[in-house]
């Protein structure tokens, strides 16, 4: 037990990054159709910029509620610019855009930042542990799950139980219908986008102070996003919560007892899962249902 | 699917006439024959995701799967039981099409952005394997070989020779696809992609023929991979990776999906740009990116889908699956099979 | 009568809570022309399409030859000899006329899985067949333009003539004259007859322009809010009382 609980515990964050990254893929992608493969630069951005906020003396604070704004200023403008063309053509295109965007700024972080990643240590206040008898658990870890479970209900709010939300599963459910009763979709498909890199830019600043900070980080943690989607169920919400946790416990106990197979661990679940239930587990339940 | 005239026969014979000449040009143009060479496999890697994305309609973002297999599966079968050099390039074609039945089948039920999503995230398996078996595979530092003799004959294909043996094998696939997309199998593959539905209401069960398209993509794939490992007698997991398939796919893009020579063309222009500009840029990847963003951006259908466009009488060439409804997530008569 | 080709018995279909068609049951007869009629969101097109295999009842089943068809594939039910159009003409538009109709005729010749190109025998047999077809349709002229460059009614009957190109015993056109210019209706309406006339094929029709359905069908059933409200002959159907009081005040009357 005394090893165990902290891979669990640690397993489950891991979990809730991939849910929360996987819910504005999901979100995304649902309603416009576009895989955007620059997802994990926008969460390396935050974190980088986070990083220049606090190095520029900035209180750790703001830089999380600053550094993840900047990111969607800059998603907003792709979005805007290049992506919007892109709606009524094959996803292909939107794809590959999105790749090359990925691909520009994984270069620019390299040449900005170094190669080699930074450290990005949290703030004293966070630092140190807890010790809870068997274990002791940093301080920091508890702190990013608690906020990792207010982002999830709070989008869990936002999408079921407010007017905008509504809107956007509407629309995501039924593009036609939703232009037909007068809502400007391109100013929803905008919104949704920005939802989408405003979550992922905080856990990308969150990430930043857990799993480290390099050009890449980011774009490591979106194959087991897209991993926790197909689990969960394409544009099923309470799937991506649930696919998240799975995948993460899967990787963090299997790194614990057979580190070669960590990886591969996820895809043997993604396997079974679409063997017997070929739209992921909460498939069925409808649209961020 | 048009005759492509008196003047497409000849610019096809100049083409080959150049690439014959190759060994002798290169070096005028202060290129290596190596580049040559990855051009040719590059267009071969190139054609294999063509006949899914421009003539079936399926984005194969996740064919480096394929690639790397073939690679591996060449570097294995030479490593552990030295094979000859042709049996080493069916063992690796042979490779990618086994990666093609394993995930083939998760992948049929999808179509659109799915399908892609699926691919993405099952290529990637490969990877992760050889990332980690590192006793079979010398995991992340990959896996040395050497380029084993011509069966028969012994003779060790070095330089021109290599180059004109993949030249040789460029030749036959660009005329085995050729009669390919011109046969029924390639004019019902059109047929799907433009519309799955009317397909299925004349009879055709579409997931057969996409899967048996998916695993010719994945042989010919394969065959490139193989020919890329014993080009520079090293496999390593990248080449498996996600980065290698929006390369592929690019080259693809960027000559144009749908067109016969269309891969070639982004070949050489992503090769040797590649090769000038990564020796000139140690930052090269952002032009690289740059390239994606424009091709995506000005050239939708390839620089030679739309030189294409200007010859009188061509109009109307298509665009990989135009306007696809991306949320159809399965096929209808699917849909409530529950 | 003759032979029962296709029935249907009991067909449900919901969508979300829904029911958009309950309880309806139909006998369609080798040999003739039927059509199912009736207002806007009567049900008409979900039942036809559980008809076809677009989408699977979720009660009651569907026979067709006389085998259990109701969760068989489309394109296996299109194997026993069933065609259909759809209300949008659903065709492969950037191919030729005439590539439209190879594609359907290769698969019913089971040559779709061919790798070479065809032989110089099987080409002139797809030539003779692809000219019947034209001919009949009357799209010889176009042969070799691509779909899309057609006019709307011309889509149209290159979209009958691909649901023939499988060789059905039976016809399944889903509302053939909407979004038709007058000319192109009776263009379309002469070629219907044919299908029976001079293939002797059977037809089943949804159509709601009550004139066309009147002169065309020789067996009549009547939807209104998912459920069998009439069947029978054109005479009894506009002798019906209940037909005319669904109609009254809704679109159709405006066509009759």
């Amino acid at each position: 037990m005394a090893h165990i609980a902290p891979e669990i515990f640690n397993g489950l964050i891991l979990g809730a990054f991939y849910a929360v990254v996987a819910i504005g893929l999901s979100l995304i992608m649902n309603l416009t159709g576009t895989i955007n493969m620059a997802h994990g630069s926008f969460m390396t951005l935050a974190g980088y910029l986070a990083f220049a906020l606090v190095g520029a003396g900035t209180n750790y604070w703001y830089a999380l509620a600053i550094a993840p704004l900047m990111a969607v200023a800059v998603g907003i403008l792709m979005e805007r610019t290049m992506i919007r063309p892109l709606y009524r053509r094959d996803p292909v295109y939107s794809l590959l855009l999105t790749f090359g965007i990925s691909l520009i700024a994984e270069e620019a972080f390299r040449l900005i930042w170094g190669p080699n990643g930074v450290p990005f240590s949290p703030p004293k206040g966070l630092g140190g542990g807890i010790s809870l008898g068997f274990t002791v658990f940093p301080v920091y870890r508890l702190f990013i799950a608690g906020a990792l479970v207010v982002i999830i209900l709070a989008l869990v709010i936002f999408l079921q139980h407010t007017r905008y939300g509504l809107r956007l599963r509407a629309a995501v459910q039924d593009r036609e219908m939703i232009s037909a009763l007068g809502t400007n979709t391109q100013l929803l498909y905008m919104v949704n986008f920005g939802l989408g890199i405003l979550i992922a830019g905080i856990a990308g600043v969150l990430a930043a102070g857990m799993l480290g900070l390099n050009p890449q980080s980011g774009n490591s943690l979106l194959m087991p996003a897209f991993v926790t989607v197909i689990v969960g169920g394409m544009g099923s919400l309470f799937g991506a919560i649930v696919g998240g946790l799975l995948i993460g416990l899967a990787i963090s106990l299997t790194t614990l007892y057979i580190p070669a197979a960590s990886e591969i661990a996820m895809y043997v679940i993604m396997a079974v899962v679409l063997l017997v239930r070929p739209r992921g587990l909460f498939g069925e339940e409808g649209i961020f249902g | 699917m048009k005759p492509i005239g008196i003047w497409g026969w000849v610019a096809t014979a100049i083409l080959f006439v150049l690439l014959l000449l190759a060994p002798q040009l290169a070096p005028r143009l202060h290129l290596a024959l190596t580049i040559c060479t990855d051009v040719l496999l590059f267009a071969i890697a190139a054609m294999a995701v063509n006949l899914l994305l421009g003539y079936t309609g399926v984005l194969p973002f996740g064919n480096a799967a394929f690639f790397g297999l073939g690679a591996y599966g060449a570097g294995l079968s030479i490593q552990n039981f030295h094979v000859g050099f042709i049996t080493s390039l069916v063992i690796g074609t042979l490779a990618g099409v086994v990666g093609a039945v394993l995930i083939g089948p998760f992948l049929l039920r999808r179509r659109g952005i799915y399908f892609a999503l699926l691919m993405i995230a099952f290529g990637q398996v490969f990877y992760f394997i050889a990332y980690r078996f590192t006793n079979i595979t010398g995991g992340e530092d990959g896996m040395n070989f050497t380029r084993p003799p011509l069966e028969g004959l012994g003779i060790h294909l070095q330089d021109a020779g290599f180059y004109y043996a993949i030249l040789l094998i460029f030749t036959l696939v660009v005329v085995g696809f050729w009669l390919l997309v011109r046969s029924p199998f390639g004019r019902t593959l059109v047929a799907i992609k433009q519309n799955e539905v009317r397909a299925r209401y004349l009879g055709l069960n579409t997931d057969r023929f996409i899967f048996v398209a998916l695993m010719i993509s994945a042989a010919i794939e394969g065959l490139a991979g193989a020919c890329y490992g014993l080009s520079i007698m090293f496999a390593y997991p990248l080449l498996l990776d996600w980065h290698q398939s929006g390369d592929i796919v690019l080259m693809t893009i960027l000559g144009g999906a749908g067109t016969i020579f269309g891969p070639l063309v982004g070949a050489i222009i992503y090769v040797i740009g590649e090769d000038i500009l990564s020796t000139a840029l140690p930052w090269w990847q952002i032009p690289l990116g740059a390239l994606f963003v424009a091709c995506v951006l000005g050239f939708p259908k390839g620089l030679l889908g739309t030189a294409l466009d200007l010859l009188p009488g061509r109009k109307n060439r298509i665009e990989p699956g135009h306007d696809l409804d991306f949320a159809a997530p399965i096929i209808a008569d699917r849909e409530t099979t529950r | 009568m003759s032979d029962l080709l296709l029935e249907a018995k009991g067909v449900g279909k919901r969508f979300g809570g829904v029911h958009a068609v309950e309880d309806v049951s139909l006998r369609v007869y080798a040999g003739s022309i039927n059509a199912i009629i009736g207002p806007n969101g009567a049900g008409k097109t979900t039942f036809f399409n559980t008809l076809s295999g677009f989408y699977f009842p979720d009660a009651g089943s569907v026979s067709f030859t006389g085998a259990d068809v109701t969760r068989a594939p489309s394109y296996d039910r299109v194997r026993m000899g069933m065609g259909r159009t759809f209300q949008t003409s659903s065709v492969f538009p950037e191919l030729t006329v005439y590539e439209n109709l190879a594609v359907g005729i290769e698969s019913a010749d089971n040559l779709s899985f061919r790798f070479r190109t065809l032989s110089r025998a099987q080409r002139a047999t797809l030539d003779q067949k692809v000219d019947r077809l034209l001919g009949f349709v009357g799209l010889g002229a176009v042969a070799h333009r691509p779909l899309a460059e057609l006019a709307h009614g011309s889509q149209r009957l290159c979209e009958i003539a691909m649901s023939l190109s499988t060789e059905p015993k039976l016809v399944l056109l889903d509302e053939p004259m909407a979004g038709l210019a007058q000319a192109e209706t009776s263009r379309v309406v002469s070629v219907i007859r044919n299908l029976h006339a001079e293939l002797g094929l059977t037809v089943l029709f949804v159509e709601h322009n009550m004139r066309v359905v009147l002169s065309l069908a020789q067996q009549i059933t009547v939807l209104d809010r998912g459920r069998v409200l009439a069947t029978g002959t054109p005479t009894e159907i506009s002798a019906n009382a209940e037909v005319r009081e669904a109609y009254i005040g809704k679109e159709v009357i405006e066509h009759v």
